[in-house]
């Protein structure tokens, strides 16, 4: 392996090395359990079956994975430029493109285990102890199934991936850790609120409820949310049609996450640039 | 090591540099090559060196002008240690150079028997044995150090040292400087920015000297203290800044040139002055 791709596998190897050495990660999953196991148990969902744990579980994951993965992103990107060790590795020839995915990929695997080591733990709990008919594996309405809580946990990771990268894009941008922290506050609150907030505000300003289905996709809660429902609740209970339009709902969610990588590939890429060029405007204007 | 340029060719070059932060003028219009051999930058805190070393590698974009790189530096990369050393603290030293290594494809870097590229890029600075210790355990000298096996890995034609003295005891800054010297010697354009001007004369084959932002003079250390009818390089210094080099600071004491602000009064004039490589 040479060139792009050994580069990649070198930064992915070195941040995931990161990741793992930083007991702070540790805490967070020590945290998520506690606090995925603990809303099951007081719940009672758990004691039913899967889809009953996850009507427990969807507002608190929809917090949840959003705070763990800005946790993770918030100063993925920051840290390298602002010790001035994203400067040496540019001079071993990796370029801004290798360099955010790599980064990236490393803390998405990472998401991947501190999301989904306490849910599978979880799901693995429910499993044991839960009614008999959870052992089935259900393609079809009205049975629950661990299928269904794997689907779940995937919508999960797909959630926590769009603010992942987000954050990790913003911080590429931050010119300091609190303003690091500020920005990934900002896509927290964000995310979590302002998606739901402007569908209400869309709808009470004439917007049909015909067109709820397309407009909830759009931000990453809600286009989990209306996955969660139509594709993990729905498929054991009846319902009135589709909460969301599924495709546009998983595209938005790729769509926020590359979104994040765009921004941080532009920040520490030809963004660099952006204050020369003020500066060259300003030497002309003052010439 | 073979190198294909004449020591007299400059192995890369700035040609008419300016950079300005806020429409400040850090750097203004500064020509000069650099040579194989070892390169001291020179002058008062906040005169531009860290500025000019930046544009070298590529981390400073300039407002105008451009750097021009020849021979085997087309295509080579640059080594480069900044002011501040950046390492990751929880990687061991090796680890450090490994990843390093590993991202040019050096061969053997990865050698668990302890024998590999990496290895001698410890030894090659004088960290053989520290090649277990975090960075976060290393001192501020050995850091350094670390900084300059990662910049010389790989055999660069170029390679940058911002300040790699800095903070240091004399026992260390002797280390950096005979490691930067060392490198200079197998037909590499070393450029080092310091204020130790005791070491960079014992060391220097080339001299630039930055005042208020422009290349007040540079060429080979001898043909510049001749010229100035100077003894050793703080008699150069002194010409050239008007200033003694002890009241402008020691290597402890060194700012950030890019945040400095140079003062004014100077005419807008270009300044010619023959570089290095006499251009």
């Amino acid at each position: 392996m040479s060139g792009r791709p050994a580069a990649f596998a070198t930064v992915f190897r070195r941040e995931v090395v990161t990741v793992a050495r930083t007991p702070a990660y540790a805490l967070l999953v020590v945290g998520l359990l506690v606090a995925v196991g603990g809303l099951v148990a007081v719940g009672g969902g758990g004691a039913t079956g899967f889809v009953p744990a996850v009507v427990d579980l969807l507002l608190a994951t929809e917090v949840l994975v959003p705070l763990a993965a800005v946790v993770l992103g918030y100063r993925a990107l920051r840290s390298d430029r602002a010790s001035g060790e994203l400067a040496v590795i540019r001079t071993f020839g990796v370029g801004a493109v290798t360099y955010v995915t790599g980064v990236l990929a490393a803390r998405l695997l990472a998401l991947i285990v501190v999301v989904g080591l306490p849910y599978v733990l979880v799901g693995g709990y429910i499993w044991v102890t839960a009614s008999p008919d959870t052992g089935i594996y259900a393609t079809h309405t009205g049975v629950d199934s661990p299928l269904l809580f794997v689907r779940f946990l995937t919508f999960a990771v797909l959630l926590g991936a769009a603010y992942l990268a987000v954050a990790a894009g913003l911080s590429a941008l931050a010119g300091s850790r609190r303003s690091a922290v500020a920005l990934g506050g900002l896509v927290l609150a964000g995310g979590v609120l302002g998606g739901d907030l402007a569908v209400l505000r869309s709808l009470s300003t004439g917007t049909p409820a015909a067109a709820l289905p397309d407009l909830l996709a759009l931000s990453p809660n809600g286009a989990f949310r209306g996955l969660v429902f139509d594709h993990v609740i729905g498929v054991a209970f009846e319902g009135d049609g589709p909460t969301v339009n599924a495709g546009r709902a998983l595209l938005a969610l790729f769509g926020w996450t590359v979104a994040g990588a765009v921004i941080a590939v532009v920040a520490l890429g030809p963004g660099r640039f952006v204050t020369v060029a003020f500066e060259r405007m300003r030497r002309r204007v003052g010439a | 090591m073979e190198r294909t340029a004449s020591t007299d060719d400059p192995l890369i070059e700035a040609d008419g540099i300016t950079r300005s932060y806020g429409g400040v003028a850090v750097l203004r219009d500064a020509s000069v090559g650099f040579t194989p051999g070892l390169t001291v930058v020179i002058g008062p805190n906040g005169s531009g060196k860290s500025t000019l070393l930046g544009t070298l590698v590529g981390q400073v974009p300039p407002v105008s002008g451009e750097v021009r790189r020849h021979g085997p530096a087309v295509d080579g990369r640059i080594g480069y240690l900044p002011q501040d050393v950046p390492f990751r603290d929880a990687f061991t030293a090796r680890e450090t150079l490994a990843f390093y290594a590993r991202l040019i494809g050096v061969e053997g870097a990865v050698d668990e028997g302890g024998d590999g590229a990496v290895d001698d890029a410890l030894a090659g600075v004088g960290l053989a044995d520290a090649g277990d210790r975090r960075v976060d355990a290393l001192s501020g000298g050995m850091r350094r150090l670390l900084g300059i096996a990662v910049a010389t890995l790989g055999d660069p034609p170029v390679v940058v040292l911002d300040e790699p003295t800095s903070g240091l005891d004399p026992g260390m800054r002797e280390r950096a400087f005979a490691a930067a010297g060392e490198r200079a010697g197998t037909g590499t354009a070393v450029v080092v920015s310091t204020h130790d001007l005791e070491l960079a004369e014992a060391y220097a084959d080339h001299v630039v000297a930055l005042h208020r932002g422009r290349v007040a003079d540079a060429g080979p250390i001898e043909r510049l203290l001749a010229n100035h009818g100077v003894d050793d390089l703080a008699g150069l210094y002194r010409s050239v800044v008007g200033a003694d080099p002890a009241g402008e600071g020691s290597s402890a004491a060194a700012g950030d040139d890019a945040e400095a602000k140079p003062t004014g009064g100077e005419d807008d004039a270009a300044v010619h002055v023959p570089g290095v490589s006499d251009r």
